[in-house]
């Protein structure tokens, strides 16, 4: 098991860098390089301008060093102007060249400075990923038991009206992306045109004090979507462990229904269902990001929007490696709670 | 009232406007902007005019309280390279004006006494006002005003927007201000003396990108150390976020200068929502905001429905649906170079049908040529021309460009784009070949000036000639035509050095009928701005050029 | 003119009706789900003489009424339908709207009644009709493809252009008369007018031409490449499939939206980056046809070339079409026959990229567990080569699990369209995609719903009918 992991970890960090690498070619690519620097110059430059400007950032590197700067294994570039100031990605603002260090990369725990917000990227990503954790605590309180009881239910009696009428429900969740049914929820529950006002149509004043009233309609569209199809796992292993024969004997044997369901199927039909819900993680980004747009909500998704939008090339790499990591740990434990799950199953 | 509230000398032209008003000649507008602009105070024009004075309703407001108002929070920077005025809103508390443009037209002195001006506008005699001090402790004198009028007019800090508006002070070769044209007398007196005749200067001064900053100001300093004369401290700015000024203990000089005083709030939130109105009418709805930066287009209706108050003045913002002249295809031919293809473009387009759709009718139908009926100097007899989708595609067809495809650029928002879609439509309708692009806000202000064909708004000036000085003058920064043309530049020059308003109508006809017929752009409209406010917020009015004056906000009891 | 009201002349006798069906319907399904909580054991049960025996009583009576309200509404709707056809207008907008989808309705009844027909010959297409859910889903999808295709080829449903703009139609509601209709030109906006006073109906059914281009496409695309690798992946094991399955895992770690985010911005168009993807993507299906012929017909060099010449030489010139455009990065073949517009070009790549890993993983999965059967080890003893065995015989016995994955893919790449248009990303902004025109819609949501709701609704069916076409076929392939 040790080794296991051990290896998985192994192919993580490989992964992980590749991606990084991957994102810091393509925001720096010259086109996204010139945008950078006239969005923070100015729009009028020159080209002679942008170039002298890049000059000074540093960006006019090769890209693998670049990269190298940014992990900390190479010591990290500074310009000297003329005038014999000298400027670099290690020296922040109101910091001496002299004590500035020479490496500053992720190694040395220096995640880089948006060059959008004006602040150091560890900063912006601790704030705003503690906002979207506040916001997908919520949605997996919702979404997981919703889910849960949506496709035991509609599993245990397979063909039942029952069965149908919630099968229907989770086929149209899973049709309806955030984007239309964000969009309904705001125009029923929050609109004057409607007028029923129960919620309220933005999720801003929700990072510092949320609310039922406030933050229902954010979790619920990012939950709709996603419990659908955790709903539709279950109720597939749910049916299936609902004919094995061990379920059949017990019937026969005169168990109570649902005795049957609660102390004999529930355990072994929730074993498939685990591995959908780690696996739907990084769905879950998709939706965080048009849900924090649409409800004005600034965390993580808000953040990457951002990022891409203005190309805040070290902003944007933090906010990828956290959400590879994301990625990859859920798969990790996905993996590590199916072999514990499944006794069937071992990883040697 | 204010310190200057005898005429002293009434400049010859000041009576000569109040004889033109009282005959009708000139609006109330036209009056109260041409004299307070030649130095009288907006009392004393009042009293020339023989006009009452406008009630104050800020007199009896109350004090304390948290305003929040919806706007877009951007990073800071140099002060005199702002180009949005949301900067300004940040740091209005701290940093202030040395004179204010006021709705009515008027120009009210701040951080000055009042100034004075020679008859053919030369020589401009700034008084200090006095009693004012830094929140550092330190006096605010003539000494600190001149630095920051040379500031103000170094052309060779990039993106200096004020240098254009300072232009008459400075040493064309240097780009700084000349020998002589900046002289602090005493330390209560400064006197500018200006190359040319230049009647935009105090108008210039009142702008947004002219907050008055400490000798110690470094643009790249925190917010919160900002040294400044207001009674407001920067507390937070969290870029795209939220923006927060609060009280800083600092005595506001204003409670005793200005009648009836200001800053009554304690606190003002600036949150932003983004760019999408409906974001805003949400944060309304939720009871999360109580002031809106602007209400734009159909929200407009929605924010009445919603029960808040409207606020609308009458503007000469607009949006300029413009060709550049300089802008090249593939092969390097000038895309737009032939007037007759301008020319089709403009007759191809019903500026009243932009109206319709892209403003609700909100506003006035204009004539392609950036000055209106807001400005004084307006000739109404020249026209545009006229609107003939036939003829429009014949004389695309002689310059040989029926086949080109233009492609059309704006940015993604609601009323700019529905405009620009409008204009798309109706070329598309002529004959004339579109293709529609809209780039992201984040995106679309990286080329604004470059782009062959795109849309462009462009807030209100108090002078015709100060839009046309800073856009339309061959070369400078703003050019976002690629227009050049001497005769322009002639005229322009000297309709700068007239004082009289009929004098200067007759150069000002002039240079609208050139922009008309070289095809320029099309201006189709001006806007009226509307703002709305909670039913408990008083004098936050919508202002004529965006400029910031949460000074006059108060909540009701 | 007056203003249409939603049913016009038939709302007189058919709308109590309705009124009077849906709530007894609503009814009778929540009674019958209440009820089934106390359902003896049995349920309906096949004897083994075939006969069936269902539970009597009140649960057998509550299935009966259920069924009986649900035939009526159904009639009820066809009524609306049909008179719609005949009366036009006449029966209100829903009348219009019927009227004008007179083809979509005829190529309807034509498709069912020959698969009906003759679904015992059909395979597991035919075996679709046995399936409620299954059909509805069908008709449902060949709803919009038909749709899509009548307008796109003979622009035949839509009643204005999709990007005209008429003076005075601004955000007016359904049913409007136009205004200074002239002769010809169809007298109302069927939908209303949306906030550039242009038809919405008529956006709605040209934005599904879109949907229906770029969806199937862009998922077909993304199968050859997933198929094309992923059967290599899994037959071979070994160094093969650790570095495919790698890259897979790479993708698939990516966020999607981050990776659009990073790939449709106009500044990436400009480096030519999805045109060389695109080079590298679109080859793909030239791959799998040649090795699909080649491992066909090795041992008959005739035929061979035959089929290599007919199928590849087509492919060949609409590649180079596709990747060749004038004034971008790669622009040296001479027959170009099309450009593709960059913006829908790195929209289509992106798609496809995004998709591929995980068709690659399936195919590459089901690969490993077919290869260890006996057809599979029958073969090889004949000495069959790999990639004969892998296209024609690992690869048919697969297509159950795939074609119902092909199905739920382009629901899925239908919502991704959906969600470039949310962000304003790729497609141009006035195109009348369904994501943009939500997107467009929302804005206004607080006051008029009549420009978001029928997009959003179109997607939502056909996004539902896609999923409830997959459960079908899903269903019949696993009876097999």
């Amino acid at each position: 098991m040790g080794m296991f992991i051990l290896r998985r970890v192994g192919v993580m960090l490989l992964t992980a860098l590749c991606l990084t690498f991957l994102v810091f070619y393509l925001t720096n690519l010259y086109p996204n390089l010139e945008k950078l620097a006239k969005t923070q110059g100015n729009f009028r430059m020159s080209d002679e301008a942008v170039a002298s400007w890049l000059e000074k950032g540093g960006y006019l590197q090769p890209t693998p060093v670049k990269y190298a700067e940014w992990l900390g294994v190479v010591p990290s570039y500074r310009f000297e102007a003329e005038d014999g100031t000298v400027t670099g990605r290690c020296i922040l603002p109101g910091m001496e060249a002299s004590e500035a260090p020479r490496y500053c990369g992720i190694l040395q725990g220096y995640w880089g400075w948006s060059t959008v917000f004006r602040d150091p990227v560890s900063e912006i990503i601790s704030t705003r990923l503690a906002l979207t954790g506040k916001l997908m605590l919520w949605v997996m309180l919702l979404m997981v038991p919703g889910a849960l009881i949506i496709g035991v239910l509609a599993g245990m009696r397979e063909g039942s009206p029952l069965d149908r009428s919630l099968s229907t429900f989770s086929i149209t969740t899973t049709a309806t992306p955030e984007y239309v049914s964000g969009v309904l929820f705001i125009a029923v529950f929050a609109s004057s045109a409607v007028g029923l006002k129960w919620f309220k149509g933005t999720a801003t004043s929700a990072m510092e004090n949320a609310t039922f009233e406030n933050f229902f309609l954010p979790v619920l569209t990012i939950a709709l979507y996603g419990m659908g199809y955790i709903a539709r796992m279950t109720r597939a292993s749910m049916a299936e462990v609902m004919t094995a024969q061990y379920i059949r004997t017990a019937r026969l044997k005169g168990v109570s229904f649902p005795n049957i369901v609660l102390k004999h199927a529930l355990r072994n039909a929730l074993i498939a269902p685990f591995t959908v819900i780690m696996l739907q993680f990084p769905w879950l980004l998709n939706g965080v990001v048009i849900v924090e747009t649409l409800f004005n909500y600034k965390g993580f998704g808000w953040t990457l929007v951002q990022a891409a939008g203005n190309n805040d090339i070290e902003l944007l790499l933090g906010v990828s490696v956290v959400s590879v990591i994301v990625v990859l740990v859920t798969q990790l434990i996905s993996d590590i709670g199916y072999v514990y799950l499944n006794p069937r199953i071992s990883v040697t | 009232m204010t310190s200057m509230d005898t005429v002293r000398q009434v400049h010859p032209a000041a009576k000569m406007y109040a004889r033109e008003f009282k005959q009708g000649q000139m609006s109330r507008r036209e009056f109260l902007a041409r004299t307070t602009a030649l130095g009288m105070t907006a009392s004393a024009a009042y009293v020339l005019g023989g006009l009452g004075q406008p009630a104050q309703a800020a007199g009896h407001a109350q004090r304390g309280g948290t305003i929040r108002l919806q706007s877009e929070v951007r990073a800071h920077k140099d002060t005199r390279t702002y180009d949005w005025t949301q900067m300004a809103y940040v740091t209005h508390g701290t940093l202030e004006y040395l004179i204010e443009y006021n709705n009515d037209g008027s120009f009210r002195p701040m951080l000055l006494e009042g100034w004075e001006v020679n008859d053919d506008a030369t020589e401009f005699t700034l008084k200090v006002r006095q009693g004012v001090t830094w929140n550092n402790g330190d006096a605010f004198t003539a000494e600190d005003v001149a630095r920051n009028i040379t500031r103000w007019t170094d052309s060779t800090v990039e993106g200096n927007s004020m240098a254009a508006r300072m232009a008459s002070l400075a040493d064309d070769e240097t780009g700084q201000a000349a020998d002589g044209a900046i002289t602090v007398v005493d330390e209560h007196t400064v006197v500018l003396k200006t190359k040319r005749p230049d009647i935009t200067l105090i108008p210039g001064m009142a702008d947004y990108p002219a907050p008055v900053v400490h000798s110690s100001y470094d643009p790249n300093a925190d917010l919160s150390e900002l040294v400044g004369t207001g009674p407001m401290q920067v507390v937070q700015n969290e870029v795209g976020v939220k923006a927060v000024l609060e009280k800083s203990g600092h005595p506001w000089w204003g409670d005793e200068a200005l009648e009836g005083g200001g800053w009554f709030i304690d606190r003002l939130e600036i949150i932003d929502y983004g760019q999408d109105p409906a974001a805003w009418i949400a944060a309304a709805e939720s009871e999360e905001v109580d002031v809106f930066y602007e209400t734009v287009g159909d929200f407009i209706d929605i924010m009445d429905a919603i029960g808040w108050q409207k606020s609308d003045v009458a503007t000469g913002s607009t949006i300029v649906i413009r060709p550049n002249q300089l802008a090249e295809d593939e092969n390097g031919n000038k895309i737009y170079g032939d007037k007759r293809v301008r020319q089709a473009l403009a007759m191809a387009v019903d500026n009243a049908v932009c109206l319709e759709l892209g403003y609700a009718d909100r506003g006035l139908v204009a004539d392609n040529c950036h000055v209106g009926p807001v400005h004084p100097e307006y000739d109404d007899s020249v026209t545009r021309l006229p609107h003939d989708p036939a003829k429009a595609l014949q004389l695309m067809e002689e310059a040989g460009m029926a086949d080109f495809e233009h492609e059309l650029q704006s940015i993604d928002d609601d009323w700019r784009k529905n405009t620009t879609d409008a204009v798309a439509a109706q070329l598309r309708d002529a004959g004339i070949n579109v293709r529609r692009t809209i780039l992201p806000g984040s995106t679309f202000w990286n080329d604004w000036t470059k782009y062959a064909f795109s849309s462009t708004n462009w807030n209100h000036r108090p002078l015709g000639t100060q839009v046309l000085a800073l856009a339309y003058k061959s070369g400078v920064a703003w050019n976002e035509f690629g227009f050049a043309n001497d005769e322009f530049d002639t005229l322009l020059a000297e309709a700068n050095s007239i004082a009289d308003v009929d004098a200067r109508r007759e150069v000002m006809g002039k240079l609208q009928a050139i922009l008309i017929d070289e095809g320029v752009t099309i201006q189709p409209y001006w806007r009226s701005l509307y703002r709305h406010s909670a039913p408990n917020i008083q004098g936050a009015d919508a202002h004529i050029a965006y400029l910031p004056q949460a000074y006059k906000w108060s909540l009701s009891a | 003119m007056e203003d249409l009201t939603w049913t016009g002349s038939l709302g007189t006798f058919l709308d109590p009706l309705l009124f009077v069906l849906v709530p007894l319907f609503a009814l009778a399904v929540v009674a019958r789900i209440l009820l089934s909580f106390f359902e003896p054991d049995t349920g309906t049960q096949a004897n083994p003489d075939g006969t069936l025996v269902a539970t009597g009583g009140i649960w057998s009576l509550s299935a009966r009424i259920m069924t009986w309200l649900g035939a009526a509404l159904v009639v009820l709707v066809l009524l609306y339908v049909v008179l719609g056809v005949v009366m036009g207008t006449g029966a209100g907008i829903l009348g219009g709207i019927s009227q004008r989808l007179t083809p979509v309705w005829i190529a309807l009844i034509v498709t069912f009644w020959v698969s009906i027909h003759f679904k015992r010959r059909l395979g597991l297409y035919g075996k679709l009709f046995d399936s409620t859910i299954g059909m509805i889903g069908f008709g449902l999808v060949m709803f919009w493809v038909f749709v899509a295709v009548f307008t796109g080829l003979f622009d035949w449903i839509a009643t204005h252009d999709a990007l005209s703009q008429v003076s005075g139609m601004k955000n007016k509601g359904p049913g409007i008369p136009l205004r200074g209709a002239e002769q010809g030109e169809y007298p109302y906006y069927l939908l209303g007018g949306d906030n550039l006073a242009r038809d919405v109906f008529s956006r709605v059914i040209k934005g599904s031409t879109i949907v229906i281009a770029i969806a199937p496409l862009a998922t077909l695309f993304a199968f050859m490449v997933g198929i094309t690798l992923g059967l290599p992946a899994g037959y071979y094991g070994g160094k093969l499939d650790t570095l495919l399955s790698f890259l897979a895992n790479l993708i698939l770690a990516f966020p999607v939206i981050l990776l659009f985010y990073l790939l449709v911005t106009p500044e990436i168009v400009l480096t030519g980056l999805p045109q060389y993807m695109g080079v590298v993507l679109f080859a793909f299906p030239l791959i799998f046809f040649g090795v699909l012929i080649q491992s066909r017909f090795r041992t008959q060099p005739e035929k061979n070339s035959l089929w290599l010449a007919i199928v590849l030489i087509p492919l060949f010139l609409a590649y180079m079409s596709l990747i060749n455009e004038d004034g971008s990065k790669i622009s040296f073949w001479p027959l170009d026959f099309f450009d593709i517009n960059a913006g829908i070009l790195v929209v289509f790549v992106s798609v496809v990229f995004v998709n591929s890993p995980t068709v690659f993983r399936i195919v590459r999965g089901l690969a490993m567990d077919i290869k260890t059967r006996d057809y599979v080890a029958a073969a090889q003893t004949r000495g069959e080569r790999p990639w004969y065995i892998m296209l024609w015989e690992i690869l048919p016995n697969a297509r159950g699990p795939l074609i119902v994955d092909f199905c739920l893919r382009i629901g899925y790449t239908t919502i991704l369209l959906g969600t470039l248009g949310f962000f304003g990303l790729g497609l141009p902004p006035e195109s009348p995609d369904w994501g943009s025109t939500i997107n467009e819609g929302r804005k206004l949501l607080s006051i008029y719903l009549h420009p978001a709701l029928p997009p959003a609704i179109a997607l939502l069916s056909l996004v539902l009918g896609l999923n409830l076409l997959a459960d079908g076929l899903r269903e019949e392939s696993l009876r097999d």
